[in-house]
């Protein structure tokens, strides 16, 4: 770049501009080497690490935005495995409620038959216990009129039945003992 | 006081004495009472109870008492002595009772064997 100042300068020189407007040239050169310098300075100490500092944050909102994105879609996908689990718990929750119901029907209609069957037998039972009575009342008053018709007949056979009578059934007593 | 093993067996073999023929002899229980009152073996009262009720029995086995209502001839107690002894295969001899419960006809009692035919009898049957 020097060279081609220096040969910018001499041009310059040769044509006259330099003295018509002043310019010196060593203080041109000094300048420019001065400026170089001060952008040398600024480039090492300024504008890399601004550049390097704005990658750097470019790099990591970058990052963000790719992990934004991730998270969006880890979230999309935690909300329709959510939405999921859901919808497959409301499956076993209606399922369960299913099957209480049917169990609690099923243990209703059993309930009910053994009532029914134990009403049946209680009343079977009853009736069974109603005839064993009526028949003992039947078989005492059998038994209370034999009883009373046997004693009658004893009275009166006691004050009918003569010696005569006595003695002749005594003899036939007598051989029925004997042929025993 | 309860008779022991020895004194139930003493008592059988002096019931043993006393028959003959099967049938009990006034004689031999006689001497058996006069062994007993000549020896006093052990436990003598318990002794006499278990011969005496032995007798009985036997007595009682070879006896009918006939309950009978209305008349009863002295054919009728033979002929049942008759039957009885046949039907036992032992002498067996009659007596007779009383009873005018029976209303008519007779009961026959050896030892604990009883033969009814009696009006009351068939009318008990009757009524059960």
């Amino acid at each position: 770049m020097l060279p081609t100042l220096l040969a910018v300068t001499e041009a310059a020189e040769e044509s006259g501009i330099v003295h018509q407007f002043g310019l010196e040239p060593k203080y041109v050169i000094m300048q420019v080497i001065s400026f170089l310098i001060l952008f040398g300075v600024l480039l090492k100490f300024g504008i890399k690490p601004t550049i390097a500092t704005m990658e750097v944050r470019n790099q990591k909102i970058s990052d963000g935005l790719k992990h934004a994105e991730e998270t969006q879609a880890r979230l999309a996908a935690a909300a329709q495995e959510s939405a999921a689990i859901i919808k497959s718990a409301q499956h076993e929750a209606q399922k369960a409620i299913d099957e209480a119901r049917k169990s609690a029907k099923e243990f209703g209609d059993k309930q009910q038959a053994e009532a029914i069957q134990r009403s049946a037998d209680m009343l079977a039972k009853a009736q069974q216990s109603i005839e064993l009575e009526h028949k003992k009342m039947l078989n005492e008053a059998r038994g209370e009129i034999a009883r009373l018709v046997v004693k009658t007949t004893e009275q009166v056979l006691a004050k009918k039945l003569s010696d005569a009578d006595r003695a002749a059934f005594n003899d036939a007593a007598t051989k029925e003992l004997s042929t025993l | 006081m309860a008779a022991d093993k020895s004194t139930k067996l003493l008592a059988k073999q002096l019931f043993k004495l006393s028959l003959v023929n099967g049938v009990v002899s006034p004689e031999q229980v006689t001497g058996v009472l006069g062994w007993i009152e000549k020896h006093s073996p052990r436990r003598p009262v318990a002794l006499l109870k278990v011969y005496h009720h032995r007798i009985a029995l036997e007595l009682a086995k070879s006896r009918a008492e006939v309950e009978h209502a209305g008349p009863v001839g002295d054919a009728t107690l033979r002929q049942i002595e008759a039957a009885m002894s046949k039907r036992y295969a032992r002498i067996i001899t009659a007596s007779a009772k009383p009873n005018p419960k029976l209303l008519a006809g007779l009961r026959v009692r050896v030892g604990s064997d009883i033969y009814e035919s009696s009006v009351a009898g068939q009318l008990a049957s009757l009524s059960v």
